[in-house]
Order: structure tokens, then C-alpha cells, then sequence
């Protein structure tokens, strides 16, 4: 087959579209002041060296890029159902090696292993305090709302708010509120671990009682809509919650068993082993649930809502259980924050952190487990490598570029995540096989 | 009506109108179902068929009339505004026009969720696995094990769902609505989409339904001959309305049926 | 004193300047009418909340913005020329903002319909959208601080004076150019044959398609036409208070509400409901608590959550073309 036939031209013209689209968005930035182009035109006339082998204009590295691929690309036509399959194939490998039950536990042991001995080999405090903040904080979330969002199929765009929860119960339990604690008498930080996780619960059943009855989309908006007016009235109310400025620094935790004492002070690595108990809790109670008949009903009610009522399902019970069990993590990860940054402000939990943990349900695997665990590992590390390093131009700023092309690219691409979980990866292969996917035909709008 | 005579009956629907906006959907609907009979709903595309069975399960709620379930014991239940998870607890099941299983889930768990009893909040039975929530599992597997053998899909148990054939998936639906021990069985076009090995198979075990498992039938179809052949009576719908009762002779030589199904025209049908 | 202090004194304030929260209201109410239409007709045609459709709107503004300065540089348009100015930097934002929003289907939208995915996919992918294009208007044109137009009219410009107000141009003209935009988008939908196909395809898009419509391209007109509005939704809005990066949430989340409120799928609710939202938020600022404007932010977000709750179906109710 020609080279130069228009199919192949076709494909040389898409390829370089893409290839403007990277060259734009890894190129420079404009700004309010310079004309509007200033961005777009540094992006492609930026000299770039390359070991001094190319003293030349950016544009022309991405048409030559551009160029390669598409000559690869031709060349491996022919072969393209075989590179699909070994694609294929190499995608599903992780699912594979763990199907066995041994391999899983070894796999479980080596992790908690390395898990464990993390501390050892990180001797700078700041990436200790990364590792804790922005790992083991986020993967408390993550978990949390892949219970909501994996398992029970629930968009919440809100789910900051259980954290938010979490946090400002430890601030206000701890006496760090503008207002007086609970009863006039501070508790210690650690106390409050129950109190912040149950309120969080309680918070969960509040809200999703009323709400949890909408279809999907509107669920998703309503949980948005919450999560703003929460994030609003925090800030108004500076007289009860410190406002934006925030509250007053939350105590650091204390263990006193008599016997033993013990202090969370500045130094991060008690905290990461504090929350790599309750991470290791959380995985034990989720795992639990997914393969109770509480699992079961979730996907009955994501899969067909009309279905599961017929068999006697309670969809809105199930729902809110949902909620409630997800924003059980997402509350400890709240008091958490509280005992590790110790000034907590309404920033914490904006509507950008609920998508983030979104993101991170989404690149794990909606509804696996240990997808999520390690699809949070991977991108707040390289999101933490990517702030505290700017590589190549990289700016703070152009991460949320990056996560909303990675969110179409995966839907795209890889609906059911890194990992996926066994039932939802048989869900979109049913989805796509023709099998008619009845959630939204509910007509809970439409009742007469 | 006397506590005797109406315990002859399962269910009792009486002058019921569903609208969608403008829209009529039924219209005084009546229709009476004897304890432990196979009736059969019949009648033209759109004449409201599958709108009568989701509002005798809950889904939809009519606006005018009554619709009264009554289980063999117990207090009599009236259907408009409960839940539809309350109805089929109640002993109501039923089945879909377009099978609806849990395709991501396996055929033992698809029944499974059927058998197992979803009345308490069961979030600590599940995370401590206590001796009663084993017990429970146990009691739940043996009903799943049981019944998938009364439909014939025991050696299919480990399979997902979305990979059984479409009589097998049929089978499953039954078996499914049987796992949440119904006392009324609803069925919705069961042979649809079947060929006709598959369709004498669901036939005869149909007629095992009632007969081995005691649960009445009501059941929705297009096959004439399936139907003709397994109901001991019939309602025909046209328009939202009944428009005859009877045995299936009856049915057979009634004038206002046969210009339904030749499609007469509107005016003359609804008259 | 306290709340019922609170009360009265906001009653003063509306009572003492009633007009120009008018004024106000309906400027803001026409750009939330015109961005409302684009979400009801999406979701119409696909049964889905196009989250991106605040970008669209967010790219519209821009386009205009950097049109206007781009003629007048530090000029002051005068008459006709603004006039002109004013069509043409509408016609421009609803370009641009119609290709993003064929852009936004193209990639987000349509390879996942085509595989038959999940209502989730759908949304997450939109969530994507918006993020992608919102931060990329950021990273090109900066972010935070609004660029505000060369003047096409000369800054605070009173048309005329009206019960004691004075009554900005650009109000007048937001006002007229909306309700002029939205009749022509009512008109396409009743009564052209695009529009005969976009609520056939709204109705029941199986039958629809039996009947000879292309789904697929009306699809891509209902993108347009809500991307068109939008777009020029976006300049009319940035004549006044300039454009932002992220202007899309939470304008995008006003006219949605709007949407909602009008009952979604509801053409001529979405622009009433936008209508109602504008005037709402402009008479809500007296009613703010220690004058903190968030107030209004939190008055809307309650509407919305209210009426989704309670009232799914919008004041004036969904279409019941789903129904049966």
C-alpha cells in the first residue's frame, strides 16, 4: 500500500494536530499583559537545543516529531490487530498475576513491607511530610470515595465536604474554633479520631437522605451545589470557624496510656504510621464490605435501579450507607490534616479537592480497591514531583490541564481504570458488547 | 367483599387510570387475580401491558383506583405509593421485557442478591462475620443452589451473567425473582427474543412455577400460542383499556380481540 | 435589632435604588438565558449535563475580548462603530465558542457514545473537558485577572435616564441582543426543520432515526447552536465585567441552575429560569450578611439545591417526551 494514499495522509494530518495541541500546552505561557498570541506563538518559535544538535524553532521538532510517528505508525499498520492484542494483553497483565489468591497475599505482604520501611530511606522531613500530606492523607479520600463512587456508582462532587467535616470537628473538639469547644473543655487530638469519623457518618446520612434520591447526573450537581454553599459559608463565618484565615493551630496528637507516652510532634514519620494503620483499616473494612451482601446490593442498585428494587433492594438505604461508609475515611483524613498542618481554612476543601480524589478513583480503577491505593500513589507523587521540581517549563498552574486531558484520554482509552476491579472492567465490556444499559431509563423525573 | 372471598384472590386492581402528562397510559383498569392461577395480559404494542405490571410492582403509581395485593397471610396490601423494593418484599416479583441482570455479577450471585434478605442494615454483619451472618450466607447459598437447578443453570453457576445465552438469561431472571420467595410471579414477554427449542423449555417451566413452587403467574406475551397454552385465563388490553376476559377459548372467538390484533382503527378499538 | 434589623435595612436598600438592581438582574439575566439554552438543548438531544459548557461560554468572552481590542487598540468605539463592534464581536465569540464546543463533542463526547459507555464516562469526560480548556485559557491568556476590552463604549456610559436611574448602554444592550438571540433560537427550534430534528432526536432518538433524522448531525447543530449562544453570551458578559479564566464555573453553574429551574429540555424555561436567576442574584445583595457578597453565591446555591430536590422537573416541567 502507498505510503501517500489519502487514508494515510488523513492520519499524518491528525497526528499533527495532537502534536499542536502537546506542543501548545507543554510550551510557554502567555499572560494578561502581552497579546493574546503570545503563548501560542512562544510555543512553537521557542529555540530549542536539544545538546546544542538543534538551534532551531520548536515547531519544527514537533513536525519532525510528528512526521517519525506517523512513519512508524504506517510501517506497523499491517501488524495492528497483533499490536492491539499484545496491548491488549500487556493492559490486562496486572489481573492475571494477582488471580491467584497466593500471589495476592505475597503481593500484600511485600507492599506492607515497603510500606513499613518507607521511613527509612526518606531522610529529608519535607518528603516525609509530602509522603503523609499529599499521599496518605489522599489515598484516606480516595478510598473513601470509590465506596461512593466504585461501588455504588454515586458522582459525588462534594466529597471534600466529609473531609471538611472531619477537619473542622478536630478544630472545634480540640478548642481551635474562634468559638468555644464542645462543653468549654478542649479533648486531645487523638480523642477525637472517633468523634470526627462518626460526625463525618452523621454528616453523610444528612445529606444524602434527601439528595440521594435524584438520578445520577442531577446527584452530581446537587453534591456540587452542597459542597459550594459549604464552602461559602465557612468562609462567612469567621466568628465560628476563623474564616478564610483559618482556625487556630489544632494541638498535636498525644497518646497517654500512663505506661506509655507519646507525642505527634513536627516530625511527620509518626503521623505516616498513624495514618498507615487506619489506611490498612479502611482497605480491611472495604474489602470486607465489597464482598458482603452490602457489596452486592451497591452493584445491583449501579447497575439496574429498577432491577434491584424488584428484588427487594432499598436503593435509597443502600445509597446512604454509601455516603455514610465513605465519608468515614474521608473524616479521618480530616482530623488527620487537623493533628499534621494543625491551621485548618476552608482552602483545604475546595471544589478542585473533590475532583482531585475524583481523579484519583478514576486513574485507579472505580471500584478497585488497590487500584485506587496505588493510582493515588502514583499520580500525588509525580504531582508532588512535578510542583517541588518544574521540570521543562512545567508550571504549577498547568496541572489541572493535564488532569482533564488524562480524564478524557482514560475514558476514552481506559474507562475501568489502572487496575481495574473485575466487576466494573465485565460492566463496560457489557456496556460496549451491545448489552442496553438500563440506569438512566429510571423515570424518577417522570413520575405521574 | 367477605375476608374468605377475597383470599381466593392475589390481586385485586380496580378502576385504575395512569397518566404521563397528557398522555393515557391505562384506563379503569380492572382485573382480578386468583390465588395460584396462570393469567396471561395480552394485547397490541402500546396498549399498556408493561405499564399495568409496573404499576402492580410499584414503579409506577397510578393516579385514580386501587390496586390491593393479598398474601396468603397476613394483612391485605395496598400497592399505590409503597416502594417498589416494599412490593416485591411483600411477595410480589417479577421479571423484565429486556432482561435486566446484573451483567457484571456471576449467575450464583445474581440470584444471590434475590435470596438474601435485605430488610436490616447489615453494615456490622458484614464486617464482623459473626455466626449469624455465616448462618445467613448459608441458608442464602443453599436457596441459590436450589434454585438454579429448578431452572437449569447449575453448571453455569461461575459464569457471568452477560455470557448465558438469551434463554438462559430468561432462566435466570426467573431465577432471580424466585430467589425473594414471591408468592406472585410477574412476567414480562419471558419467551421474547427465545427460539423455539428455548421457548417449549421456558413453557414447561413456567408451568413448574406454579406447580412445584406454588407461586401464581401473570405473565405478559406475544407468542399466541405460548400463551394459549399456558394460561387458564386471560385479560386483553387495547388502548389502556380491557377489552375482554375469559378462558382462552373464549378469548379466541371474541370479536372485539380479533379486530384489535387485525388492527382496526382507533374509534372502533377503544369503543 | 439583629435579624429583623437585618430585613428592613435590605428592604431600604432595594426600596432606595429598586431600578438599577433592575438594571443589573436582567443584564445578568439575559447572559445566564443564553448560556441556559445551550445546557437544556444538549440535554435534550443527549440526556446528559454538558459540564463543559461553561468553557464554551468561558472561550466565547475571550474571542470577543480579544477581537475588540485587537480593532480598537486604545480607540474608543463612538455610534455605529459601536454598534457594529458589538454584532461583530458576537458574531466572533459565537464562532469560536460553536468549534470548541464541536471540539468538546468530537473528542469527549461522541468516541464514548459511539461505544455505548456508561452515563458516568460521560460525565467524568466532561469534567475533563472543562478542566483541560479552562486551564488552558489560563496557561495562554493568564490566569486570575480579568483583560478587560478596549472600550467599546465609553466606560460607564448612560444611555437615559429611567425613574431617576441611570441606565448603562451596555445593559440596553446586552438586554435587546439577548432577547433578540434567543427568539431567533426559539424560532430555529419550533419551526425549522433543524430544529424539527433536534426535538424529534429530543423526543425519542430511536424512532427519530427510523424516520430518516441523522442523529449524528443533529447532534453537531445542537452543539453548535448552544455553543453559538453561549459565545455570544461570553462577549456580552465581558463587555461589562471583563473575562477570566475560570469564569465558566460558576457563570456556568448559574445558568445551570437556570436550566434546572426551567425545567431541563425546556427551551423557553432555560431563558425564563435565566431571567429569574439574574434578578435574584442582583436583589439578593441587600439581603447579604455583613455586607459579604458570598451571600448571593449561597442564595443561588440553595435555589438550586432546593429545586432539584424538592421539584426535579423545573417550575415549569420537563418535557415528557421520555415518558413512555
Amino acid at each position: 500500500m502507498s505510503l501517500i494514499s489519502p487514508a494515510n495522509l488523513r492520519r499524518l494530518f491528525w497526528i499533527w494536530v495532537i502534536l499542536a495541541i502537546v506542543a501548545v500546552m507543554t510550551g510557554t505561557s502567555g499572560n494578561n499583559s502581552t497579546p493574546p498570541t503570545t503563548g501560542v506563538h512562544g510555543s512553537f518559535m521557542e529555540r530549542v537545543s536539544f545538546f546544542g544538535l538543534f538551534a532551531t524553532w520548536r515547531w519544527l521538532l514537533f513536525v519532525a516529531l510528528g512526521v517519525i510517528i506517523w512513519l512508524i505508525s504506517s510501517a506497523y499498520r499491517p501488524r495492528a490487530r497483533q499490536i492491539h492484542h499484545g496491548v491488549d494483553a500487556f493492559m490486562a497483565l496486572p489481573r492475571r498475576l494477582t488471580a491467584k489468591r497466593s500471589t495476592r497475599l505475597i503481593l500484600m505482604a511485600l507492599a506492607l513491607i515497603l510500606a513499613l520501611v518507607v521511613p527509612k530511606f526518606i531522610h529529608e522531613s519535607f518528603w516525609m511530610y509530602l509522603i503523609v500530606e499529599q499521599i496518605g492523607v489522599w489515598v484516606l479520600l480516595a478510598l473513601g470515595l470509590n465506596v461512593v463512587v466504585g461501588f455504588a456508582g454515586l458522582l459525588d462532587l462534594g466529597f471534600a465536604a466529609f473531609y471538611a467535616i472531619g477537619a473542622y470537628v478536630t478544630a472545634w473538639f480540640t478548642g481551635a474554633l474562634p468559638m468555644p469547644a464542645l462543653f468549654h473543655h478542649p479533648i486531645p487530638t487523638l480523642w477525637v479520631i472517633p468523634l470526627g469519623i462518626v460526625a463525618a457518618m452523621i454528616f453523610g446520612v444528612v445529606l444524602g437522605t434527601p439528595t440521594l434520591r435524584l438520578r445520577g447526573d442531577y446527584l452530581a450537581i446537587v453534591t456540587l451545589g452542597f459542597a459550594l454553599i459549604i464552602d461559602d459559608f465557612v468562609e462567612t463565618q469567621s466568628g465560628v470557624t476563623g474564616g478564610g484565615l483559618g482556625t487556630s493551630p489544632v494541638p498535636h496528637p498525644v497518646l497517654n496510656l500512663g505506661f506509655f507516652h507519646f507525642r505527634w510532634g513536627l516530625s511527620p514519620t509518626p503521623y505516616y504510621y498513624l495514618c498507615l494503620v487506619f489506611i490498612i483499616i479502611f482497605l480491611a473494612i472495604f474489602t470486607s464490605l465489597e464482598h458482603s451482601h452490602v457489596g452486592r446490593a451497591w452493584v445491583a442498585i449501579r447497575e439496574d435501579e429498577v432491577a434491584a428494587e424488584s428484588v427487594g433492594i432499598n436503593p435509597l438505604k443502600y445509597k446512604v450507607m454509601a455516603f455514610a461508609v465513605g465519608a468515614a475515611s474521608g473524616g479521618f483524613g480530616g482530623v488527620l490534616t487537623g493533628g499534621l498542618v494543625g491551621i485548618i481554612n476552608p482552602g483545604l476543601f475546595t471544589y478542585q479537592v473533590s475532583v482531585n480524589v475524583l481523579v484519583l478513583v478514576i486513574f485507579g480503577g472505580m471500584g478497585s480497591i488497590w487500584g485506587v491505593a496505588l493510582g493515588t500513589i502514583v499520580i500525588q507523587t509525580v504531582t508532588s514531583y512535578l510542583d517541588n521540581y518544574q521540570p521543562w517549563g512545567y508550571q504549577i498552574n498547568d496541572l489541572y490541564m493535564y488532569i482533564g486531558a488524562l480524564l478524557i484520554v482514560m475514558m476514552i482509552f481506559r474507562p475501568a481504570g489502572l487496575l481495574p476491579s473485575r466487576r466494573r472492567a465485565r460492566e463496560f465490556a457489557a456496556a460496549e458488547g451491545g448489552e442496553e444499559i438500563h440506569t438512566d431509563e429510571v423515570l424518577t423525573g417522570e413520575q405521574p | 367483599m367477605s375476608e374468605v372471598a377475597t383470599r381466593s384472590l392475589s390481586f385485586e386492581v380496580k378502576d385504575i387510570t395512569l397518566r404521563f402528562g397528557g398522555v393515557v397510559s391505562l384506563r379503569d383498569v380492572s382485573l382480578e387475580m386468583r390465588r395460584g392461577e396462570i393469567l396471561a395480559v395480552i394485547g397490541p404494542n402500546g396498549a399498556g401491558k408493561t405499564s399495568l405490571f409496573n404499576s402492580l410492582t410499584g414503579v409506577y403509581q397510578p393516579q385514580e383506583g386501587t390496586i390491593t395485593f393479598w398474601p396468603s397471610e397476613g394483612a391485605s396490601i395496598s400497592v399505590i405509593g409503597k416502594k417498589a423494593h416494599r412490593i416485591a418484599r411483600a411477595g410480589v416479583s417479577r421479571t423484565f421485557q429486556a432482561s435486566r441482570l446484573f451483567s457484571a455479577l456471576t449467575v450464583f450471585e445474581n440470584v444471590k442478591i434475590g435470596a438474601e434478605d435485605h430488610n436490616g442494615l447489615g453494615l456490622v454483619g458484614s464486617l464482623v462475620k459473626g455466626p449469624r451472618t455465616r448462618h445467613a450466607e448459608k441458608v442464602s447459598d443453599e436457596v441459590v443452589v436450589d434454585l438454579l437447578e429448578f431452572v437449569g443453570l447449575s453448571n453455569e453457576a461461575n459464569l457471568v451473567a452477560s455470557q448465558l445465552s438469551y434463554g438462559g438469561r430468561r432462566r435466570l431472571e426467573i431465577a432471580r425473582a424466585l430467589a425473594t420467595k414471591p408468592e406472585v410471579i410477574l412476567l414480562d414477554e419471558p419467551a421474547a427474543g427465545t427460539n423455539p427449542s428455548e421457548k417449549l423449555e421456558l413453557t414447561s417451566l413456567i408451568r413448574r412455577v406454579r406447580d412445584e413452587r406454588h407461586v401464581g403467574v401473570l405473565l405478559i406475551e406475544h407468542d399466541m400460542k405460548l400463551v394459549m397454552s399456558l394460561a387458564e385465563r386471560l385479560y386483553v388490553l387495547n388502548f389502556g383499556s380491557v377489552i375482554a376476559e375469559g378462558s382462552p377459548e373464549e378469548i379466541r372467538a371474541n370479536q372485539s380481540v380479533i379486530d384489535a390484533y387485525l388492527g382496526s382503527s382507533h374509534e372502533d378499538a377503544s369503543n | 435589632m439583629g435579624f429583623e434589623h437585618f430585613w428592613l435595612s435590605g428592604f431600604d436598600q432595594v426600596h432606595a435604588a429598586f431600578w438599577r438592581y433592575l438594571e443589573v438582574g436582567l443584564q445578568n439575566g439575559a447572559v445566564y438565558a443564553m448560556i441556559a439554552v445551550g445546557y437544556t438543548l444538549v440535554y435534550g438531544v443527549l440526556g446528559l449535563i454538558n459540564f463543559a459548557h461553561g468553557e464554551v461560554f468561558m472561550c466565547g468572552g475571550f474571542a470577543g475580548v480579544f477581537l475588540t481590542r485587537g480593532i480598537l487598540g486604545d480607540r474608543v468605539a463612538t455610534g455605529w462603530g459601536s454598534v457594529g463592534l458589538v454584532i461583530a464581536g458576537m458574531i466572533i465569540g459565537g464562532l469560536v465558542s460553536a468549534a470548541v464546543a464541536i471540539g468538546v463533542e468530537r473528542v469527549a463526547y461522541k468516541p464514548l457514545r459511539q461505544r455505548n459507555a456508561p452515563k458516568l464516562a460521560f460525565l467524568i469526560s466532561a469534567i475533563g473537558a472543562s478542566y483541560f480548556l479552562q486551564t488552558l485559557a489560563g496557561k495562554e491568556f493568564g490566569y486570575g485577572v480579568n483583560i478587560f476590552p478596549g472600550a467599546v463604549f465609553e466606560p460607564g456610559k448612560v444611555m437615559f435616564t429611567m425613574f431617576g436611574t441611570q441606565i448603562d448602554t451596555i445593559a440596553v444592550v446586552c438586554v435587546i441582543a439577548a432577547v433578540v438571540m434567543l427568539v431567533a433560537a426559539d424560532r430555529i427550534v419550533r419551526a425549522t426543520k433543524l430544529g424539527r430534528g433536534i426535538r424529534a432526536v429530543s423526543q425519542d432518538a430511536e424512532t427519530a432515526s427510523l424516520m430518516g433524522v441523522n442523529i449524528e448531525s443533529t447532534i453537531m447543530i445542537t452543539f453548535i447552536l448552544g455553543g453559538a449562544l453561549a459565545g455570544a453570551a461570553g462577549f456580552l458578559y465581558s463587555l461589562n465585567s471583563g473575562i477570566v479564566q475560570n469564569a465558566g464555573t460558576e457563570i456556568g453553574i448559574y445558568a445551570f441552575t437556570a436550566a434546572v429551574l426551567g425545567g431541563i429540555g425546556n427551551l423557553r424555561g432555560a431563558a425564563l429560569g435565566g431571567l429569574f436567576i439574574g434578578l435574584f442574584q442582583s436583589f439578593s445583595v441587600p439581603f447579604s450578611f455583613e455586607g459579604n457578597v458570598q451571600w448571593t453565591e449561597i442564595y443561588t446555591f440553595l435555589i438550586l439545591v432546593l429545586v432539584l430536590i424538592i421539584r426535579p422537573t423545573g417550575i415549569l416541567g420537563e418535557k415528557s417526551g421520555r415518558t413512555a
